[in-house]
């Protein structure tokens, strides 16, 4: 290996390639020497660190991890395993947790979205208004309007399919939850208008059922399965 | 006081030009001071309809490129000296004008008139931005036909984001006969879809092929448009007065048909 340590960052933060044959204390001065080089870079960053490269046991990892600390302004937060299986539990907590947490807060938006117009939200978006042909709202949480939909509506963006859509008349063209779309059926604007006037508008709810979007009334049973 | 009102649609061929022409015509009938600007730069055609396309001697351009005085581009109607008409250019395109531009002209004709009457060119590009620079408000002209009330949704959007907020509904050409038997949306269904306040609902009529081939705006003639017309512009200037009942008149003409089948 032409360098025996090796930077390289990613999303969580630095990931550190290892030569395996160096024996380990000169090992650890050159590691020392390659983040006293990009210190500046580093400067006080709260990083997550992973090895490569090489086998470490539990101390030599806690050495390089204290050297760094002590040595240098770079604060090290955490070890990542580079266990597959467990990296992939972890990110699955964390975006449940990031679900979790979008479906329980969410955001007020007054006024009717006309087409051509696009509503985004991290969280749940409560619309007071209606949404109209052409437009389109995007929500990582839930999305309920008190209107009508008779637009595009995609909830659980971030592909959660426990999500769901309210609205108090449900017309849309298409609906979305995680990764399902539903569509309207094929008839004419005027047709479906003529039909909606047949019946009272009722708040209905839209949600993954089988892989696919049930629409449905909202009863009290409604409640407990969402 | 004056205002600045822009006359759009979105989608083209409604009937924003035949409504700024009688919707001016009609002000003027009314002893106010009006102008209408043409902003359809490279498609002139509001001079047609208002049958003074004979007299162009300058142009909107010209005016924003100082080659000449405001007063001199300015065309007197020939029935209304109380009426000005500012053409547009027809050798030119959109962007020989900006947004700046246009809000200083019509800032500057404020003082001389009671309403400016700026006539939108279809579409959401730069002429559209040039024609909503210096309104005050916005009447929306739609047809009952799902493609033009979806353009006339997204235009009051675009309306509303750069923050004119009164905004006003025309339904253009509604057939009643087509309404009854139910091929037709219906003026509520309209309403229901844009969710903005009407201010006249104008019927499908020949007589305004009529009027616009002669260059003679119909506004306050005893035809059915041109009654709707003078409505509208007695609503605009704030008077309050009930809708025409298109229903009972088309009831008559349906007798009249019948008589001679």
């Amino acid at each position: 290996m032409s360098q025996p340590v090796i930077i390289k960052s990613n999303q969580y933060g630095i990931h550190l390639i290892l030569d395996p044959d160096l024996p380990f204390e000169e090992l650890l001065d050159r590691i020392l020497e390659k983040f006293l080089g990009s210190e500046k870079f580093f400067q006080n960053a709260h990083v997550a660190i992973s090895f490569g490269g090489r086998e470490l046991s539990g101390e030599e990892e806690y050495r390089i991890v204290d050297t760094i600390c002590s040595r240098t302004s770079i604060h090290i937060i955490c070890i990542i395993d580079q266990d597959e299986a467990r990296e992939q539990y972890t990110k699955q907590r964390v975006e449940q947790y990031l679900a979790a947490e979008s479906e329980n807060t969410g955001k007020f938006y007054k006024g009717t979205l006309r087409s051509g117009q696009v509503l985004e939200c991290e969280t749940s978006i409560i619309i007071i208004g209606d949404v109209n042909p052409g437009a389109k709202i995007i929500s990582v949480g839930n999305i309920v309007i008190l209107g009508a939909l008779k637009g595009i509506a995609y909830a659980g963006a971030s592909g959660n399919e426990g999500c769901f859509v309210v609205a108090l008349d449900m017309n849309p063209v298409q609906v979305k939850i995680g990764n399902v779309i539903g569509r309207s059926e094929d008839k004419g604007i005027l047709a479906s208008i003529r039909e909606r006037k047949k019946t009272a508008a009722e708040p209905q709810i839209a949600i993954v059922s089988d892989g696919r979007i049930l629409i449905e009334p909202i009863t009290k049973s409604t409640f407990q399965n969402i | 006081m004056s205002e600045v009102i822009v006359i759009t649609s979105g989608k083209g061929g409604v009937g924003k030009t035949t409504t700024t022409a009688n919707v001016g015509t009609g002000l003027a009938q009314l002893n106010k001071k009006v102008v209408l600007i043409d902003t359809d730069i490279g498609l002139r055609n509001l001079d047609v309809v208002m049958g003074l396309e004979n007299r162009i001697v300058y142009n909107l351009v010209d005016v924003i490129e100082g080659n000449c005085r405001i007063k001199q581009a300015l065309i007197k109607d020939k029935k209304y000296p109380n009426l000005a008409l500012l053409p547009s250019a027809q050798t030119r395109d959109k962007s020989s004008v900006s947004p700046e531009q246009m809000k200083k002209l019509t800032d500057e004709l404020r003082e001389e008139f009671d309403y400016i009457l700026l006539d939108c060119p279809a579409g959401i590009e730069q002429g559209f931005q040039n024609a909503i620079a210096g309104a005050d408000r916005a009447i929306v002209v739609t047809t009952p036909e799902v493609s033009a009330i979806r353009d006339a949704d997204r235009i009051i959007g675009l309306l509303e984001a750069n923050e004119i907020r009164q905004i006003q509904l025309i339904v253009n050409r509604l057939r009643m006969d087509m309404v009854k038997r139910g091929d037709m949306m219906t003026v509520e269904d309209v309403c229901e879809i844009l969710s903005i306040n009407l201010i006249g609902v104008v019927p499908d009529d020949e007589q305004i092929v009529i009027s616009t081939n002669q260059g003679e705006p119909l506004v306050g003639s005893d035809a059915m448009a041109g009654k709707a017309f003078a409505n509208i512009c007695r609503r605009i200037s704030g008077e309050e007065v009930p809708f025409l009942d298109l229903q009972k008149k088309a009831g008559v003409f349906a007798k009249l048909a019948g008589l001679f089948k």
